[in-house]
């Protein structure tokens, strides 16, 4: 998409998201001609969030409520579940969206902000799409209707069974009072009415949007006769009101969607008990929609396939279609293959009315008279919607030939751009493109993704009352929704895996669907593909526990079985406090009392002690936190840590009884130089090293990277002294996982402070990135489970991690075990970087 | 005096058997003093092809005597055993008059081996069907990972015998020896002396009538006594085959959420903390690593390459053939590129999926591997050239695929989690993948991540020989490596006689695997070339064994750089899966593969269009190959074989100091420059 002034060729709520490195369109959305970003309504429905969901449908497509009855949904067979069971119901889910919010959904309305207007004949789907389109730029458009309603083809073409009227009035309605600024003129013919030199001179713009309205006909002997009627006028008479009585069997000839239509209508129309559909293509070949096929078989209406109508004859009681079979041929230009009829395979089949369908026109005579109609068609030239005359442009079914409603309405798009881009004057617009958004919606959390069938819907077929034209299908109720929309791959989400992202994913797919004779193909996806990578580590990343990764044991070294052999995670502290998992837990001081005794039980079970300032359990051994100069340690704490502060302040080492564990503080690495020599000489037992580099504000781990260097700096000094055993180090900050917990103590630490994972664990929630907040969402027993699970899973992955390194005891973990994925890690750590010593 | 030292005195000695046994029973005789193994194993394969049985003399306790033997004949050693005797046969009946070293029966399909002596260590090690009677002691863990038959020692066991056995029963009328029965899956052991120990997820039970009339049968059989009410048996407890909580299943978090820029505690550490808050253990996924690591693709191309690809026949102007595997005399593998499919297994994968990659392989003319688990006919068939993998649980191995193999190769870790064995979670051990990899059904399977008879650099030395001398020398045996200390291991490597290396760096996948092993376990890939080919030039072997690089890599532009930087050849695994139409879910360990690809579900399996997708990989396969061919022309070469270091630049300040290759930041704008010059942004 173009860079440089994307704004301006652009509607700007319709954001191109081609920039965004972790987006590339799902096949459903780039398939659909409108580019719906169905991925994200499908997940929005699973959230239960109708509104969004309905915002990204009506994003592109102003006939939302149509489209979810009668869409011919090609973003369907495009989907990615097609191939393993079955594509996901994306029309289907589209009209439970609409059938919720649709009548009730009011847009705000839009204002006329512009001098200039614009005339639009015909109100189908293409002139409606660029009408609103155009309102919504703040142009006035006036919209020139032959009939006494909006809608085209979506009104007079469609049975009822198939689209109730009241569908396409909350779109039309919707659409209205949405843009006040569209004016509508009924009974209005183009040369009947007003001349097209009439609009251009109320006008600064005209688009012609004339549909195709009349049937072609079949230009064999005898259609003429008054019993052969074409598909389109039948459908607008019955769209009209009438339920004429017809014959016993209906001939209808065609397997396009009028010919669909009509053969359904018939078979609900009285007197008709027979209704045969003959088209000279096989089964395969046939264009009309599966659904609607599906739903004309169910009916009881029966198909001859490879049968060619030659002529029509009346007969005693009615008519004699005479036909021919056929075989296929040689591949058509169109890319279809020709069907070839079979000498002496003559036949009649007698009915008494035949319904022409195969194919529509587009007719005006006033065009005509103004040498703008190719044929039967207006002459317009696709790439930029215009005419011959500079300020008429042409779109839709009666510019470019028959479609469908979702490829009218991106006729109808197109067409706005070019006469937008016309009256701002700008010469040669950026060639207009689909835009293509993502909403981000996060996957579907559905245990049962992979299993779920797709769900059709309930089908009624003719129902009770068949001449009343009662609904074909039901609506989804919730419950299905939300199963079929669980079942959606989310092919325009990115994943948890940066080899195989998204883009990368869309490639490799890409390759593996180009012919080796593509050489155009295999040259772009070349040049594409040798595009760099954002260096994955910016300037900036700190130094990180996560650039660090430990070095395998294979042939050098033995792996310690992870599955099955023993590997020991336990310390003592200063020789006088187990520490079964070396974990020390932290953080709970402040927490609520129902939070505070759930983990008190969980760390009980685990036998964790506590660092903090009040002891959290009678039954836990205490790590009491000091302030620097408050008063002697508590008798009942197992140990104390005083801080120390920024000022390097000596502290005291007195403990409340012998053999109390003494230790200090430190949160800065500015302090190590004097603090460290001055806890040897004091006698502490421990250093308890603040990565955080603010133990003691509640959660101070959140919001922040911990600053590794404090090991580092202390290992160095203590190193330099000659001390190195002779004084516990305990790190606190930033330990997420047994994965952290293992490197800080292969960087030397004997043991490690654990706060917000039990945190987490125990139902917290991070706050704004900066706080754990609680709620009574869960019981004791719950979070006291959490809690002793949490201490499991780290210290078994700490173990796993060791033995992966061919060790038996944690503690034997060692820097050389390591190796930093990023000079800013390797600065940090002093571990050597990947693959060099 | 213990009860089997008993049992052996009363036999008679061996050299004291009349001579009209000889006359009665005329054998072809080999002397391994004049005779060397290599020979001896090949006459004793053409003498069982003519069914004429075999006597070994002077047997030296030379390792591998009869090893590979498929014929039903008889073979008695007249002495002492080394290694591996009577090693992946199938049928055949030893007979070994003195003692065996360790490993005895290794793999034996069916077939009997009587040994007179003791034996060494892990005697009847992967047994899947044979009967093995030791008269005397035996060494520590009898019957590792034996899957059925019977293993019978009449002496007294060492610790741990049982040791991670599927199946199968271990008759001991001695002591037990510690910790029996230490980690079984299932199977049995009777003990008819003191039971010392048994070992962890071991336990005791009764032992019903019927298996006492089996055992006494059994014994009456091989003329060994013991008494019905001495027997004790051991049998799996129950408490490590399944996982006690499963794992919540979540689809993957977005992974730049917590790559690159992120907060520290993001959505992705707190959901790893709730799923492991609410299981108490390490997460399992499928999948390779997930977050953003030094790759190939920081580092480009120095020279201009903005004509790439203009001709469209580029293919036929760059030699691309390698052949891989010859440096010993074996038939290498002959490949039309310089690309190998990585290995993958059955079990992790559908049978469908190993069909189609197969199919893609051969239509493309490179090679396939089958992983751990064993090799399928379909997939046999499918696949033109295949490397056949062993692993420590020798799951699926045996000799017959190994003979209908065009490589092998001993796994010692992948780069996906190195340090672990495979891992396939009970719902998809069906009863069709237990049967050919021999384990019970439903069982979360862990297999071992150790080799039960590779315990260091020698051990893997006489393995190496003892797939030689099963297989006649013929094919080329590698190793798989996930990366480490790479700079040491490939020199042992070397040393240990291998034909190539598959060398795998960490981005590489897996089924199933612990989450944080995958992410923070390992080296990168493009670490991993560099320390090997360091390691060899530090010793002065550069260039003597071939390595073929894995991990990550995704498309020719991989490919060649990977061989700038000295890969002899590289290998794809998850490209090829996603070419076939993976949707990298992440979610291979649950199943219930959405495509069909990740299952043993025949539901599921059925989604899955092995023609469509073999096509699908085969396109994918010659896209590589054209873009390798595009870029080595483009450089200015007609081989692959020429790219060298030169040709590349580092992108980052990372990819540099691991490749020594000069920083060339410039080269980011350059090239972002030509991007959008055809249109990319």
């Amino acid at each position: 998409m173009n860079k440089v002034d994307g704004a301006a060729v652009l509607p700007p709520d319709l954001r191109d998201d081609t920039d965004d490195t972790h987006f590339v369109p799902a096949p459903c959305q780039i398939a659909c001609p409108v580019g719906t970003d169905a991925p994200s309504y499908i997940a929005h429905i699973w959230e239960g969030d109708f509104k969004a969901a309905f915002e990204a449908i009506y994003a592109t497509n102003p006939f939302s409520s149509i489209c979810g009855r009668v869409c011919d949904a090609p973003c369907e067979p495009a989907c990615r579940r097609t191939s393993s069971d079955g594509p996901i119901a994306i029309r289907n889910l589209k009209r439970f969206v609409m059938d919720e919010l649709g009548r009730d959904m009011h847009l705000p309305v839009v204002k006329v902000t512009r001098s200039q207007t614009i005339a639009i004949v015909g109100s189908g789907p293409a002139g409606l799409t660029a009408a609103q389109d155009l309102a919504e730029a703040g142009f006035e458009v006036h919209v020139y209707e032959m009939t006494d309603r909006l809608g085209g083809m979506m009104v007079w073409g469609i049975p009822a069974f198939r689209l109730p009227p009241g569908i396409i009035h909350e779109d039309i309605d919707r659409m209205l009072k949405h843009c006040p600024g569209i004016k509508i003129h009924f009974n209005t013919e183009l040369g009947r009415d007003i001349t097209l030199e009439e609009l251009k001179a109320r006008h600064n713009a005209v688009l012609l949007t004339i549909g195709a309205w009349w049937g072609k006909p079949m230009n064999i002997p005898g259609e003429d006769d008054e019993r052969v009627v074409d598909g389109v006028s039948f459908l607008r008479r019955i769209n009209e009101g009438a339920r004429p009585n017809l014959p016993e069997t209906v001939v209808v000839v065609g397997g396009g969607d009028v010919a669909m239509d009509a053969c359904r209508v018939a078979k609900r129309l009285s007197g008709c008990k027979e209704v045969k559909v003959i088209y000279r293509r096989g089964p395969d070949e046939i264009p009309a929609r599966r659904d609607e096929l599906e739903g004309a078989l169910k009916e009881g209406i029966e198909f001859l396939y490879y049968t060619q109508q030659v002529s029509i004859k009346p007969t005693y009681n009615g008519l004699a279609v005479g036909c021919i079979q056929t075989s296929l041929g040689e591949r058509e230009d169109d890319g279809r293959l020709a069907p070839v009829a079979l000498p002496g395979t003559e036949h009649d089949i007698n009915c008494g009315m035949v319904i022409a369908a195969v194919g529509q026109v587009g007719a005006c005579e006033e065009l005509q008279r103004c040498g703008m109609m190719a044929g039967d068609r207006v002459r317009a030239e696709y790439s930029n919607m215009r005419t011959d005359d500079h300020r008429v442009f042409a779109a839709g079914d009666g510019a470019f030939g028959g479609s469908t409603i979702v490829i009218a309405m991106q006729h109808g798009h197109r067409a706005a751009y070019y006469v937008k881009a016309f009256l701002e004057g700008q010469q040669s617009p950026m060639p207009y493109r689909t835009p293509f958004r993502t909403r981000r919606v996060p996957v579907a959390q559905d245990l049962m993704w992979e299993k779920l069938a797709r769900f059709e819907h309930v089908f009624h077929g003719l129902g009770h009352d068949p001449i009343a034209f009662p609904e074909i299908e039901s609506t989804y109720d919730y419950e299905t929704a939300r199963q079929e929309a669980a079942r959606c791959y989310r092919c325009d989400a990115e994943t948890g895996s940066a080899d195989y992202g998204v883009q990368h994913r869309e490639d490799i797919f890409a390759m593996a669907r180009t012919d080796t004779k593509d050489h155009v193909g295999n040259q772009f996806m070349l040049k594409k593909r040798l595009g760099p990578r954002e260096n994955p580590f910016p300037e900036g990343r700190p130094g990180c526990l996560d650039d660090l990764v430990f070095l395998p044991a294979n042939l050098s070294r033995l792996v310690i079985d992870p599955y099955r052999e023993a590997c020991s995670v336990n310390t003592d502290l200063a020789g006088r406090l187990s520490l079964q998992q070396s974990i020390i837990s932290t953080g709970f001081d402040e927490v609520h009392e129902v939070v505070r005794h759930a983990v008190s039980l969980g760390l009980e079970d685990r036998n964790c002690p506590y660092l903090g300032v009040s002891p959290i359990g009678n039954r836990i051994d205490w790590l009491q936190v000091l302030s620097e100069d408050s008063d002697c340690p508590s008798a009942e704490a197992a140990g104390f840590f005083r801080l120390f502060g920024d000022n390097c302040q000596e502290v005291s080492a007195k403990p409340a009884y012998e053999n109390q564990i003494s230790g200090i503080i430190l949160s800065s690495t500015r302090v190590l130089h004097d603090s460290i020599p001055f806890a040897l000489r004091a006698g502490f037992d421990a250093l308890l090293l603040d990565g955080s580099g603010a133990f003691g504000l509640p959660w101070s781990e959140i919001g922040r990277a911990p600053d590794l260097t404090m090991l580092r700096d202390t290992v160095n000094i203590l190193r330099d002294l000659g001390a190195e055993e002779q004084i516990e180090l305990i790190y606190f900050g930033g330990i997420r996982s047994g994965t952290d917990v293992a490197k800080i103590i292969g960087l030397g630490a004997n043991a490690v402070v654990l706060g917000v994972p039990i945190g987490l664990a125990a139902g917290g929630e991070i706050i704004d990135n900066n706080t754990l907040g609680f709620v009574a969402d869960r019981d004791t027993e719950d979070r006291r489970q959490a809690v002793s699970n949490i201490l499991d899973a780290t210290a078994g992955e700490a173990s796993m991690m060791a033995r992966c390194t061919g060790k038996t005891n944690l503690h034997n973990v060692e820097p050389e075990d390591l190796s930093a994925l990023t000079l800013a890690t390797r600065d940090a750590t002093g571990v050597a970087l990947v693959g060099t010593d | 005096m213990p009860r089997g030292a008993e049992i052996i005195d009363r036999l008679a000695p061996i050299a004291e058997l009349p001579s009209v046994f000889y006359e009665a029973f005329p054998m072809a005789l080999i002397d391994l003093k004049e005779t060397p193994v290599r020979e001896a194993n090949e006459l004793i394969r053409q003498y069982g092809a003519v069914g004429e049985d075999v006597e070994i003399v002077n047997p030296d306790a030379r390792h591998h005597l009869g090893v590979g033997l498929t014929e039903e004949i008889s073979v008695r050693i007249r002495g002492s055993a080394g290694y591996f005797c009577a090693g992946l046969t199938d049928g055949a009946y030893f007979e070994v008059d003195n003692n065996v070293g360790w490993g005895v029966g290794d793999n034996i399909y069916r077939g009997t081996v009587v040994v007179r002596g003791n034996a060494g260590a892990i005697p009847g090690v992967a047994i899947r069907g044979a009967e093995i009677i030791i008269h005397g002691n035996m060494g520590s863990r009898a019957g590792q990972v034996m899957k059925s038959g019977t293993l019978c020692c009449a002496g007294n066991a060492n610790f741990m015998a049982g040791y991670m056995m599927y199946g199968g029963r271990i008759i001991i009328l001695g002591d037990s020896g510690e910790n029996v029965g230490e980690d079984m899956s299932a199977g049995d052991i009777y003990v008819a002396g003191k039971l010392l120990s048994v070992g962890s997820d071991a336990v005791q039970v009764d032992v019903l009538p019927s298996e006492l009339d089996s055992i006494m049968e059994f014994l009456d059989r091989y003329e060994l006594k013991a008494k019905r009410g001495d027997f004790k048996k051991v049998n799996n407890a129950g408490k490590k085959l399944r996982y006690g909580k499963t794992e919540q299943q979540v689809r993957s978090i977005p992974f730049h959420t917590f790559s690159g820029k992120c907060d520290y505690w993001g959505p992705k550490v707190q959901e790893d903390v709730w799923v492991k808050s609410q299981i108490g253990r390490y997460r399992i996924r499928g999948y390779g690593g997930a977050r953003t690591l030094p790759h190939l693709s920081d580092l480009a191309f120095r020279s201009d390459l903005s004509t790439i690809g203009d001709d469209p026949h580029v293919v036929s102007k760059v030699s691309m053939n390698t052949r891989i595997g010859g440096k010993h005399g074996a038939n290498p593998l002959d490949l039309s590129m310089p690309v190998l499919i990585a290995p993958m297994s059955y079990g992790a994968l559908s049978r469908s999926t190993k069909q189609a990659i197969g199919i893609a392989s051969s239509l493309s003319g490179i090679a396939e591997n089958t992983g751990e688990g064993g090799m399928s006919d379909a997939q046999r068939d499918a696949a033109d050239q295949l490397i056949f993998q062993c692993l420590g649980g020798r799951l699926g191995w045996n000799i017959h695929d190994m003979k209908r193999a065009n490589a092998l190769e001993i796994y010692i870790s992948q780069g996906a989690k190195p340090g672990f064995g495979g891992q396939l979670m009970a719902k998809k051990v069906t009863k069709e993948l237990a049967e050919i990899r021999g384990i019970p059904e439903g069982i979360d399977l862990r297999s071992p991540s150790r080799h039960p008879d590779i315990l260091g650099a020698d051990d893997l030395v006489i393995k190496v020989q003892e797939f030689r001398e099963a297989t006649g020398y013929r094919l080329p045996i590698s190793i798989k490596l996930g990366a480490g200390r790479i700079h040491d291991d490939i020199k042992i490597a070397l040393k240990d006689g291998f034909d190539f290396v598959e060398l795998d760096g960490m981005q590489g996948s897996t089924g199933a695997g612990g989450a944080e092993v995958m992410e923070y376990v390992g080296i990168p890939t493009i670490s991993a070339i560099v320390g090997a080919l360091d390691g060899l030039a530090e010793i002065d072997c550069a260039g003597e064994i071939q390595i073929v690089l894995m991990g990550g890599l995704r498309d020719g532009i991989d490919a060649v750089k990977a061989l700038c930087l000295g890969a002899d050849a590289v290998a794809f695994g998850t490209s090829a899966i996603i070419a076939g139409g993976c949707i990298a879910c992440m979610q291979c360990h649950v199943g219930q593969c959405v495509t069909g690809i990740a299952t043993q579900d025949p539901d599921h399996e059925k989604r899955y269009n092995v023609s469509v997708e073999a096509r699908n990989i085969h396109r994918f396969l010659e896209v590589v190959r054209w873009q390798i061919a595009a870029i080595t022309n483009a450089l200015g070469y007609k081989n692959v074989t020429s790219l060298c270091r030169d040709d590349l630049v580092a992108l980052t300040p990372e990819a540099a100091e691991i490749t020594r290759l000069a920083y060339e930041p410039g080269y980011r704008d350059s090239d972002r420059n030509f991007s959008e010059s055809v249109g990319l942004g």
